[in-house]
This record gives structure tokens, sequence and C-alpha cells, in this order.
């Protein structure tokens, strides 16, 4: 059996997954309402870390971003960046019906209406706000996505990158951002 | 209190004459001037009457009559008694005097006024973003603004939700839930 | 030939061993951890999920050479380590590079991880990594002082600098070093809080002030490299801490049993404390670990 034969990749990259799936790091960019449920998600009401979730300090060590709300345009500029600097394979989950449709901000002057045009969302979480049950369930979820290789939110992105990139530079004016090669 | 608050109008009359008050009930008193008197009058409240708290400064857009309401609230921490300064702006050309002298943290609330209504200060140092960035539109608090509008032309809708229908009593009825009876007075 | 082949084999084992036990403990210190603070707590073998995504996570990280290099240094660091601390009594499963002056030589090389991280650390630019650092070095400051009197003490009272000796020694008169120089053991002991950078002595590497400190520009393969150093590097100086004062160990369960216990000691401490800040921690180090340091040169002198 050769090294870089593809059954030999398949195995690979099912234990690979599978540790994937069971040490996700999230990085919790606060915005919005929706970081107000990450702690009790973390302690011991909830224990995310049962899962494998654990907190991250800085998006070059973290795999997942939580997007905990709404975002305005200010805020998504971060974001971005955050996202960009976050080493592959990565994963979003967006919170709440804000990153969904809007949400109560729907007629808002400054806030985005739906995340998925600016970012590759892997999961959303429905709800305003979510309880942490709805978030595990969301961690779940991602778990399963990511067991059976289809969280490649990643890849999207960098495949439709000019069509994201548009998106983004329609709603922020002066786009001056650093460019990233990965 | 009556006494400290007779007082309070009765030395700002004599001192601004055209300070006209309105007295409301507990620790409140209201004066409107013209823009001209405000440094005035907030220096005399703060360093004569020991006003020496600024609370908040806001602004209200009174678009039928073409004009702005800037409102400084002042609080004195030995009277226990707050004074709202109410003045009138022209709306086509805002212009007013800078405060930030006085309370440093004006500042702040003179940087916030700018941009979202547009309110020129003059003598105002600071950067011209606050809060937006890179924002190009008319100043977003202004009621001439229409959010609604610009925030369909710039940021992209998912389809679906326009449909507001009122679908309670379809949960009503696949579920059980009894809904109680005042809710249903209430229909959008 | 023989002789390089089987050095070869021993070396592969031991780092084999010490990997596995040392990501083992730290995944107990979590699930502990994680008891104490009336959680269930991740399952005790999540640190190897853990190291097994960071080593397949991909890395495009580049500042220079030297951040490369950090990680390397402290790889390099804890396998040196590792080969010259004798592992078991009888050298004949894990043959280790021992050799007269061998405690002198260890004094110097554990030092040298944290200075080569230092390095890596300061090209990234991250000025976390530069805070970290310095607060890092600073408190090596502090817990060298009590560490260094400890060994020196030992040094001095039974006249030799090779770690086999003291352990022959241990074996031949049949009572632990930590009963006949006490004042070594605690101060050695006291030191070690602040070596394993547990709480209160976790303000190197504080995420929510300080992002992490010295790793925060540092993702995926760097991470999977200093977790497994990491983890090597602890099993290496549990196992100094059982040879120099507990007699060592015959067979691989005793040692782990041992270990073991040293282990509970930073870990339930880091436990139930806050974090101190740096001088609070040099002003700590410098307090009652020196003294004892002092004490036990003091009877190695005079006794």
């Amino acid at each position: 059996m050769m090294i870089n034969d593809k059954n030999s990749q398949k195995i690979v990259d099912i234990i690979q997954n599978y540790a994937r799936k069971h040490s996700l790091w999230i990085l919790a960019y606060g915005t919005g309402c929706g970081a107000i449920e990450i702690p009790p998600t973390m302690t011991s009401r909830y224990d995310a870390e049962r899962l494998g979730v654990r907190g991250a300090a800085t998006p070059r060590q973290a795999d997942v971003l939580l997007i905990t709300g709404y975002l305005t345009t200010k805020t998504l500029k971060r974001v971005i960046r955050v996202y960009e600097q976050m080493q592959d394979p990565k994963y979003v989950i967006g919170f709440g019906s804000c990153t969904i449709n809007g949400g109560m901000y729907w007629d808002s002057y400054n806030t985005i209406k739906a995340l998925d045009r600016y970012l590759p969302v892997d999961v959303f979480i429905n709800g305003c706000m979510p309880r942490p049950e709805a978030v595990l369930a969301g961690f779940a979820k991602l778990q399963e996505l990511i067991q059976a290789g289809k969280a490649d939110g990643a890849r999207k992105y960098k495949e439709n990158l000019e069509w994201y990139r548009a998106n983004q530079k329609k709603v922020i004016p002066n786009w001056r951002m650093p460019e990233y090669n990965w | 209190m009556e006494e400290i608050k007779s007082t309070i109008i009765q030395r700002i009359k004599t001192h601004f004459s055209d300070a006209t008050e309105k007295e409301y009930p507990y620790n409140r008193v209201d004066f409107s001037v013209k823009k001209e008197t405000i440094p005035a009058i907030l220096f005399y409240l703060k360093d004569e009457m020991g006003f020496k708290h600024l609370s908040h400064i806001s602004c209200i857009d009174w678009l039928e009559e073409n004009e702005f309401e800037v409102v400084f609230i002042v609080w004195s921490p030995t009277d226990k008694i707050k004074v709202f300064v109410h003045t009138r702006v022209d709306r086509e050309n805002p212009v007013m005097d800078n405060v930030d002298m006085i309370w440093r943290q004006a500042n702040t609330y003179e940087r916030e006024m700018r941009e979202m209504f547009g309110i020129q200060f003059t003598g105002l140092e600071a950067p011209e973003e606050f809060l937006l960035e890179d924002w190009e539109g008319p100043p977003p608090m202004r009621r001439d603004f229409d959010t609604e509008a610009y925030a369909t032309n710039t940021y992209w809708e998912r389809p679906g939700r326009e449909d507001a229908k009122d679908i309670r009593e379809t949960i009503e009825k696949r579920s059980g839930e009894i809904l109680p009876d005042f809710a249903k007075k209430y229909t959008r | 030939m023989q002789e390089i082949l089987q050095y070869t084999w021993g070396a592969l084992v031991s780092f084999v061993v010490a990997f596995t036990v040392g990501i083992t403990y730290m995944g107990l210190n979590r699930k502990i951890t994680a008891r104490v603070q009336n959680r269930i707590g991740p399952p005790w073998y999540q640190n190897f999920f853990d190291v097994l995504k960071l080593g397949s996570k991909e890395t495009s990280i580049h500042h220079g050479v030297m951040q490369h290099m950090g990680p390397a240094f402290i790889m390099v660091t804890a396998v040196m380590s590792l080969l010259i601390i004798p592992i078991l009594n009888d050298n004949r499963f894990f043959p280790n590079l021992n050799f007269h002056g061998d405690l002198v030589f260890l004094l110097y090389i554990m030092v040298f991880g944290p200075l080569g991280m230092a390095l890596g650390a300061g090209q990234t630019g991250n000025p976390n990594s530069a805070i970290g650092v310095t607060r890092g070095l600073s408190q090596m400051v502090g817990f060298e002082i009590p560490w260094v009197m400890a060994l020196v003490a030992l040094m001095i009272q039974y006249k030799t600098t090779s770690i086999v000796d003291l352990m022959n020694l241990q074996a031949e008169t049949g009572r632990w070093l930590m009963f006949t120089s006490p004042f070594a053991f605690l101060a050695a002991v006291l030191a070690m809080l602040g070596m394993f950078r547990y709480a209160p002595f976790d303000i190197v590497g504080a995420p929510q002030e300080l992002a992490s400190g010295p790793m925060s520009e540092n993702g995926g393969k760097y991470l999977f490299v200093m977790m497994s150093a990491g983890s090597v590097f602890a099993f290496a100086k549990l196992t100094l801490y059982v040879d120099l004062f507990m007699g060592g160990a015959n067979n691989l369960i005793i040692l782990v049993v041992k270990t073991f216990i040293l282990y509970l000691i930073p870990m339930l401490y880091g436990i139930v404390s806050p974090r101190y800040r740096t001088e609070q921690a040099i002003r700590y180090f410098w307090g009652w670990p020196s003294l004892f340091g002092l004490l036990a040169i003091l009877q190695a002198v005079f006794l």
C-alpha cells in the first residue's frame, strides 16, 4: 500500500476527523449579546469541555470562530481579519437570528443581515439568544459535519474568494486590510 | 428642596435674562436659553452653584420646526438637584459653542452629536471619526434619513422574512397551546 | 555497533513512555480540575485528541527562522534532559546517557529551553509574546534560586554530581534523601510549583491577560511540538525528583505511582489558587523556598 494511496488517505482522514471532532478550540469573539451565553456553556452548569470544546486565546490556535450575535460593519472588518488569521481547518458558527436574517436589527443602518454572504458559516444556531442547550446542540451538529467531512467552509471561502470579497467590499467601502496568503 | 429650587430659579433668572424656567416635581428644574448663553450658564452653574457633574448631553431632532434641541443635564451632588438646560439650534446651519473646557467628558458627547446629527461645535478638537467607520451617507440619527431604505439598499436581506403573518392561531391548533385572551387583542 | 543500536532503541522507548505518561498526566489534570470545579470534565485521554488535532492542522505562519526554532529548542531540551535522567534504578531497558557531573549539566540544560523559546517568541513581533517572555524569564529567576540551592546542597552533602551515584546511595542505605536532607527536598518541591507554571504561577501564559503569552502567535504544529515537549519535560522533571529524593523506582508501575503523587502537589496547589503577579511570584520564591534552600546548604556543610 502506497503512502499517497487514495485508500490510505481515507483512513488518515477518518482518524484526523475523529481527532478534530473531539477537540474544538473556540475563539469566542464577543460580538453582540450572545457572548453572555458562552460562560454558562463553558462552566459547570453545562460544561462544554465534556465534548472537547475549550477556549483558545488567539486566532492562531483556534479552530472554531463563534459569531455571537449581530455584526456591525465596523466589527465585520475585525471579524474578517480574525477569520483570515486562523489556520486550516477552521469552522464558523453563527449564533442567533441576527446572523441568519438580521433579527431585531433588520432595519439598522450599520448591521449586516446575513452572515454567510461575508464569511462561510458551517452551522447556524437559531434563537434570540440561543440557550446553552441549543449551543451544545450546535456543537454536536458541527461534530457530525466534521466526522462526515462536510464542514468545508474554509475550502468554500478559498474557492469563491472573489464573491466573498466583493460582498465584503460592498459594505466596507474603505478596504484597508492586509492581504493574507494563508 | 423647594427653597433650594426657588433660589436656583431666582439666581439664574437674575443673571441670565433670556432664561425661561419650567418646574418639574421632585428634584428637577428645566431652563431654556438661547444657544449663545450656553457656555456662560454652564460655567455659572458649575463654578458658582455647585453643579459639578455633567450627566448627559442629548439632542432631539424637531424636523417639523426645522430645529435641533440640545439638552445639557447637570447634577449637584450637594443639593441633590438636577438641572436641564435646553437650547435650540437651527437645523440648516447647526453650529454651537464647544463646552469641553468646562467638563472634559463633554468632548465625547459632542463628537457623538457631530457624527449622529451633524451639529458642528466650534473649536472642537477631535478626530473626525468616532463610532461610525467609513460613513459616507448623511448623519444617521437625523429624522429625514431613511434608515430602512438605506439598510435595504446596502445590506442583502435573506428572502422569507418579509411576510410577517400572524401564525399564532396555527401554532395554537397544532400544539394545543391555549393563548390567553389579552394576547388576541394585539395583531400585527 | 550493538551498543549504539541499544542506546537508540532505549532513547526511543523512553521518549514514547515519557510522551504517553506526560500527556495522560495533563489529561488527568484537566479531569481533576473539572471535578474540583463541580464539572464532569473531559475524558482523561482528551489531550491525545488535542495533540493529534494540532499535529494535523495546516500551518502557514512565517515570522522568521527563529520562530520555527523556538519550539524545536523546547523539544531538544525536553529530550536531552529525558536522556540524561535515569528512568529506572537498573538501566537495562532504558540505557541512558549518564555521566559524572550530569547534575550540573542538567541545571544548565533546563534553562536552555525557555531561553530558546524566548528568542522564538521575540521574533513573532506580537506584543503579548514580548510581555509573556519578560514575565516568564523573571519568574524563572525566582524559582531557579531555591532549585539551585537544593541541588548544590545535595552535591555538597553527598560529595557527588552524578544522579546515578545518588540513586545508588539511596539503594545501599535504604533511606530516601527526602528524609536525610529534608530542607533540600522542601526547597526543590516549592521550586517545582514554579517550574510547572500551573496556577498561581501561570501569569506567563495567562490566556485572559496575555492571550497565552509566548505562544500567542504559534498555532497548529508549533503548539503540537510545544505540547509534546511539555509533556515529555514534565515526565522528565518528575522522574528527576523521584530519582533524587524518593529513591528512584525499580519498575515502571512504581515510577508512575511516585511521579503521580509528586505531580499532585503542583496540580492541587494550582486548582485552589488564584494567580500571582510576577513580583508576587518572585517574592514568594525568594521567601520560604530560598530559606529552606539556605538551611539545606547549612545542613550539608555543618552536619
